[in-house]
């Protein structure tokens, strides 16, 4: 089992609030990222979560005990951090056995263990190196060894790919996704990354200056943000945000005037909204070539082709404000060349005054059918 | 042939200036060695000969061999020195390793004023505290024994080596200590199995510093602490040439040099450790 509720975690440095009420349940054998900018307090959670750092007020609870005050092993966690933290003298049998040694296991049990831990994260060849003569990927291999032998209800990953190049890290996802799956171990994730967020849990925590933005399956996440930030900070290239005017509700939705064009946003209105500034957030990925319920004219300055897709970015209305448009496959765009481009309203997210989201006319099901819960049907 | 790296290419004139250079202030350096080995190599009466010979005529080794017929007891205080650096070094290692360790990796109150109170230990020589420490030692009943020459040696070595030593700590990675701390292991398992070995360099370099300190310093403590001949150490007991009537300089030079020779055993012995990079592959950097 491996069940953990945070209860109104808080951590302060002085006045300085790093966690404002942290509130989270996290089930066995799931797969949960933290994910947010830097300095949004992902990493202090986790360090907060094994021990390394102690609450200002709240609890934590590991399989309904309150473990606060228990250290990192026997709360039943392991680590592995970022910059690896392998013993260089030490082999790297011994690295992955160190957790072992410390309680003492019999050298038999200790060394079928630690073979077995090998065996799972391909290490069967590198047992007698030492980590210095290891790559990144391997040395990282060993770090998550040292946490598998023994066993934890709960292991905790901080940022461990950041080191990484691109190539190995796409490998490394993949294999821990699969460990994941083999051990059916709770796992909570740190990154900065959220390619990482997206691809590999089963629930993303977003986290903003100390406080959870929004909680949800990383779809979820993509396609209702409950805030402007969540619907930044998740999708890349960013979403585009433009300040419309609120028309009028209907149960359709928001009619809207954007630019001197009106449409209607299919969105669960709110009460008393006729006649505000609200946000229009548009992904790149979802910007058209052509005209569709909105039309939008830019002109590109600059252009990224990818092959796969091709990137334009320009700048809009008056202040500039960057404006970007991911379209698929190569197209035959120019810079400083107008073009034409189109968006269809059931695409946009609406948010009001405050950056908070009106809920989009969405059923998740009908994005994805693995989203389907059959129990609650 | 390889080229030396652009940065380490000279012209010719750069060349002579840095080895004039090197030339002059290791002549100041290594002069009285060369002199004073010179010296042990002459028969005494050709010492005074005039006009002057800087190099030795039928010179021998005969001083080496005569040094401890005319000095019984030197082999004695050879081994007193060494004994005392050596039990000081110990002394010093397993007081300075847990305290080092504890000022590189806890916050405690007044840690801060700790270490600068050290440093400002540092500054008093030894010499200042010899009338206060004569006293000490008498009232304790101590004096002419080894302890009363190892307990003032380590006290004035720890300094030193408790910031030479938590320097090189406060180099090893934190995670590493998190790390052992997340697996279960206590402060002391930490220290012994994580840290230790990593520090084996800085430990071999305090351990250096700390004997060769030991072995010049214990000649004022010898001097004040003792009037036992069996517990002097090598420095006190050069005086021993200096005969009533005349200094037996070749044998004094030939026994200093004798004398040296242990230290300079040792360090060799403990040099092995110093190799870097040790921490390869501990962390990314």
């Amino acid at each position: 089992m491996g069940q953990l509720n945070l209860r109104q975690v808080q951590k302060f440095y002085g006045t300085y609030k790093v966690l404002k009420c942290i509130e989270l349940e996290v089930k066995n054998g799931e797969f949960v990222v933290f994910v947010g900018p830097s300095g949004c307090g992902k990493s202090t959670l986790l360090r907060i979560i094994a021990g390394l750092d102690e609450t200002t007020a709240g609890d934590i609870v590991i399989d309904g005990e309150r473990v606060n005050d228990l250290p990192p092993v026997k709360r039943g966690i392991a680590m592995v951090f970022q910059s690896y933290a392998l013993y260089p003298h030490m082999t790297v049998f011994e690295n992955i056995a160190f957790p072992l040694r410390v309680e003492k296991m019999p050298e038999e049990k200790l060394k079928a263990k630690v073979e077995h831990a090998a065996r799972i994260l391909h290490l069967g060849e590198r047992l007698q190196q030492k980590p210095g003569m290891l790559s990144g990927g391997q040395r990282q291999r060993v770090a998550i060894g040292r946490a598998i032998v023994r066993e934890p209800k709960i292991f905790l990953f901080d940022e461990p790919l950041s080191n990484l190049d691109a190539a190995l890290r796409a490998d490394m996802r993949i294999e821990l996704a699969k460990l994941h799956r083999q051990l059916k171990a709770t796992m909570i994730y740190v990154t900065h990354d959220q390619v990482e967020a997206m691809t590999m849990a089963d629930r993303i925590v977003v986290l903003n200056a100390g406080e959870i933005a929004q909680t949800g399956a990383p779809l979820e996440l993509y396609h209702k943000p409950a805030n402007v930030f969540v619907a930044g900070f998740i999708g890349h290239p960013r979403m585009n945000f433009l300040p419309v005017t609120c028309k009028g509700a209907s149960d359709a939705g928001i009619e809207i005037d954007c630019l001197g064009q009106t449409a209607i946003i299919p969105v669960y209105p709110r009460a008393g909204m006729v006649g505000a500034t609200l946000t229009l957030g548009i992904r790149p990925e979802h910007i058209e070539i052509g005209s569709g319920d909105l039309s939008l004219t830019i002109t590109p300055s600059v252009i990224e082709r990818l092959g796969a897709h091709t990137v334009a970015y320009a700048s809009l209305g008056e202040d500039g404000e960057n404006y970007c448009a991911t379209l698929p496959g190569t197209v035959a765009l120019r810079t400083d060349e107008p073009v034409k481009t189109g968006i269809r309203a059931a695409d946009c997210h609406l948010f009001d005054q405050n950056g908070m989201a009106f809920e989009r006319r969405v059923e998740m099901t009908d994005i994805d059918m693995a989203l389907f819960d059959p129990a609650a049907a | 042939m390889s080229q030396p790296a652009m940065i380490n290419r000279y012209r010719w004139y750069e060349l002579v200036g840095i080895y004039a250079g090197i030339f002059l202030f290791l002549s100041f350096i290594l002069a009285p060695f060369v002199e004073g080995f010179l010296v042990s190599l002459k028969p005494l009466g050709l010492l005074f000969s005039s006009p002057y010979r800087f190099w030795p005529e039928n010179g021998s080794f005969e001083a080496y061999r005569t040094m401890w017929v005319s000095v019984p007891g030197f082999a004695r205080y050879i081994f007193n020195s060494f004994f005392i650096s050596t039990i000081v070094t110990a002394v010093v290692l397993l007081l300075v390793v847990p305290s080092a360790y504890a000022f590189a990796r806890f916050k405690f109150r007044g840690s801060g004023a700790l270490l600068a109170a050290f440093l400002a230990v540092n500054m008093f020589s030894g010499a200042v505290l010899l009338i206060p420490l004569f006293r000490l030692m008498r009232s304790l009943g101590v004096l002419n024994t080894y302890f009363a020459m190892i307990v003032p040696g380590v006290a004035f070595l720890i300094p030193s080596a408790i910031w030479l030593l938590r320097t090189y700590m406060m180099r090893i990675p934190r995670e590493l200590d998190e790390a052992a701390f997340v697996d279960g292991a206590s402060h002391f398992y930490t220290l012994r199995r994580v840290i230790l070995p990593i520090a084996m360099p800085g430990i071999a370099v305090v351990a250096i510093t700390t004997f060769i300190g030991s072995y010049a310093q214990q000649f004022i403590f010898a001097l004040t602490f003792n009037s036992k001949t069996e517990y002097m150490p090598l420095p006190i007991g050069l005086y021993a040439y200096f005969g009533r009537q005349e200094v037996v300089w070749n044998e004094l030079m030939a026994a200093s040099f004798v004398g040296i020779a242990p230290a300079v055993i040792v360090i060799f012995f403990l040099q092995r450790y110093l190799v870097s990079g040790l921490t390869a592959g501990a962390v990314k950097q």
